[in-house]
């Protein structure tokens, strides 16, 4: 499976867990399948997580399976709700503007397809005219894909998952076909390349990697006997597998990544322990079993680079430590490389909770890799809400769970995301720079610069990005994805801004979006979402975005602005902002505060922080 | 063959969703309305699955009741009944 089951467990309502475990355990059978879908329907629908409806189209028969499909959606978790496009028809119903996949909103557009209905030529290319006639044909279904998948781009508002084409399961006269081109082989590789280049210049689309899928669960995922029967190729297993796959890809829709992967250092990234080996007798390096927690190092390192923080939590002498990441020879990650770090003898839940506070994250956010059982069921017990990736101390079983968990999933990496580690280095520069230091005083020594932008093509990745992930400074919540976000910066009258902040150390890139919409027949605009990163707050960045709203309002002829605040179990930063701001608030129940401001009057940006140009 | 203790019926009365004492003798194709092709389809994963054997082609075609399929199996030598 393609992500560590157990982990996958946790995520499904607890009263499930036993049905769920037993379907995906070592022999699942449709009765299983279905006693835990059951299971899950059962079970209260707020534990469940979000409704959503998902297209699913494919060139050979889903209907057969859609039970494991089901499963497999269910596990994100979410409620699904699947649309089964009619047995290949996935270019009609793509090409048809008026088809359900556009009319009705889903989460996602699935595409599944194998070269084996749609262009079974290939597989028997002596019968089928031979190497010119197949090149054209090739050539023609790939027009046709390009097509299907621009349509999509086109007309669709949700995003686009292509799978790429497996490699045939089955090349009749092997030694001979498999090299000829266009033959079996060379026609699918031809295609698959072409569709991750389609992939990466078109944003929206996303590639599934149906042939890497295939070639990592071989024979036992499929079974030609369903094939010829059901035109449907996969076996029982093939398809909670493929299900799971199909999950696994639109899981980052619905929920965030990790943000910080918290590592242990002995028997972690290290072969023994400090305290009683020494140095000298750690296992690292090249030769086994040193070089597994080599490989551990790596994944980390690479983490690292997408934009994961690392943080480092302990139980030994913070000297010896440091003595260690110097003088090892084959440390690949270094002391600087944790942003921050808890090398003591405290209990490591309190360690992290205090990570927690330094980094301005939630104790949600981490992801936890340690050897012992005993850290690992404390930390499983004192806060249910942090990931544990491993369930068992062996290190080949470490780096495995490391390299298959899918905590750190995203779309793209940002350049923030690239450099988010350095400014959290920076955040720390700075706050021991700054004590004992008047805080204006200190804020001016930065050199704060803001620049403001609007929403556009370059920016946006970004700020799907922070209304995703945003949870403390964030005023209303609202997780608008990439087409909802667009069509409301399209609205006629409506104003979005982004704050870029800067300072001596450096870019911080986006930290703060303001977005306001029309209201009342244009007189006023209404807030739909105000939201700073926290590692930018304390800097005037909230109210500089207030400052040029107020702007750009007055300049328009605005009456005047309708502010919303939704408290969720982490804005409570948020509650009061606007009151602050001096609004007056109009209508106040549980879910939400509402607020007016009018007459409109401008509005001082903070002194520190200086405009640096923009628009 | 004792019907109460039948592996094979009890799987099938699972499948379909049938009373828990439904006969052995009850369990046919045409008296189902559930048993059409697509569960059809999904049977035979799941005997194939659950007795740990293959069907062959010619087979297919003649699993249509608890006690064809227990004969069917029965000649790939499972013992149906516990």
């Amino acid at each position: 499976m393609h992500a560590p089951i157990d982990a996958m467990l946790l995520r499904v309502p607890e009263s499930a867990r036993p049905a769920v475990s037993e379907a995906l355990g070592e022999t699942p059978t449709w009765v299983k399948l279905r006693r835990a879908n059951a299971a899950l329907e059962r079970t209260e629908a707020g534990l469940r997580g979000p409704e959503v409806a998902v297209n699913l189209l494919a060139s050979f028969n889903l209907e057969p399976i859609e039970p494991a499909l089901r499963l497999g959606l269910q596990c994100i978790p979410c409620r699904p709700q699947l649309r089964i496009a009619p047995l290949n028809t996935i270019e009609q119903t793509l090409l048809d503007k008026g088809s359900p996949v556009y009319q009705e909103s889903s989460l996602a557009t699935v595409i599944l397809w194998r070269i084996e209905e749609l262009l079974p030529e290939v597989l028997l290319p002596f019968s089928s005219g031979g190497a010119d006639v197949l090149k054209g044909q090739v050539e023609l279904l790939w027009s046709r894909i390009e097509r299907v998948c621009r349509a999509h781009r086109e007309t669709g508002k949700s995003l686009l998952f292509v799978s790429t084409f497996p490699s045939p399961r089955v090349v009749s006269g092997l030694v001979l076909n498999s090299p000829s081109v266009p033959g079996p082989t060379s026609a699918v590789a031809e295609l698959n390349r072409k569709l991750y280049e389609l992939a990466a210049s078109a944003p929206g689309i996303h590639v599934l990697d149906l042939n890497w899928w295939a070639g990592q669960e071989g024979a036992s995922a499929f079974d030609p006997l369903m094939e010829h029967m059901a035109r449907q190729p996969l076996s029982l297993r093939g398809a909670l597998s493929l299900g799971l796959f199909v999950a696994r890809h639109l899981r980052p829709l619905l929920v965030p990544r990790r943000k910080v992967l918290a590592l242990d250092l002995d028997n972690t990234l290290w072969g023994g322990i400090l305290g009683e080996d020494g140095i000298h007798h750690l296992k690292l390096g090249h030769d086994f079993p040193g070089n597994i927690f080599l490989r551990i190092q790596r994944e980390a390192r690479e983490l690292k680079s997408q934009g994961v923080l690392l943080a480092l939590l302990s139980k030994n002498d913070e000297t010896e430590v440091r003595q260690a990441f110097r003088e090892l020879p084959d440390m690949e990650l270094k002391w600087e490389d944790f942003v921050s770090r808890r090398v003591n003898f405290n209990h490591k839940h309190e360690s992290l909770r205090e990570m927690a506070e330094e980094l301005g994250l939630g104790i949600d956010s981490f992801a936890v890799l340690d050897d012992s059982d005993y850290e690992r069921e404390q930390i499983r017990m004192f806060h249910p809400e942090v990931l544990v990736i491993n369930q068992r101390s062996d290190p080949l079983h470490m780096l495995q769970a490391l390299q298959s968990t899918d905590a750190f999933d995203a779309y793209a990496v940002t350049a923030e995301d690239r450099g988010r580690h350095r400014e959290y280095e920076l955040r720390e520069m700075r706050r021991t720079q700054g004590r004992e230091t008047n805080l204006e005083e200190f804020l001016r020594s930065l050199h704060l610069q803001a620049t403001i932008e609007s929403i556009h093509d370059g920016n946006v990745d970004r700020v799907v990005q922070m209304l995703s992930k945003t949870n403390q400074f964030n005023l209303t919540t609202r997780r608008h994805r990439l087409e909802e976000l667009k069509a409301l910066v399209a609205i006629p009258g409506s104003v979005s801004l982004t704050l870029r902040l800067s300072d001596k150390f450096g870019d911080q890139g986006i930290v703060g979006v303001l977005l306001a919409v029309p209201a009342d027949d244009g007189r006023r605009l209404r807030i739909d979402s105000y939201l700073v990163s926290c590692r930018a707050l304390g800097r005037g960045v909230e109210e500089f975005l207030w400052a040029e709203l107020a702007r750009q309002a007055l300049d328009h002829k605005i009456h005047g602005i309708l502010g919303e605040y939704i408290p969720t179990p982490k804005n409570g930063l948020a509650k009061g902002f606007y009151d602050k701001l001096g609004f007056t608030r109009v209508e106040e129940n549980a879910s939400m505060t509402r607020y007016l401001i009018e007459p409109l009057t401008p509005v001082e940006p903070p002194v520190w922080l200086a405009s640096n140009g923009g628009q | 063959m004792n019907a109460e203790t039948d592996r094979l019926r009890d799987l099938l009365i699972e499948f379909f969703e049938l009373p828990p004492d439904t006969m052995a003798s009850d369990i046919v194709q045409e008296r189902i309305a559930k048993w059409d092709s697509l569960a059809m389809v999904q049977l035979i994963a799941e005997l194939q699955t659950v007795f740990g054997v293959e069907f062959d082609v010619d087979e297919i075609d003649r699993l249509t009741s608890c006690s064809q399929i227990g004969e069917a199996l029965g000649r790939k030598g499972v013992k149906v009944s516990r």
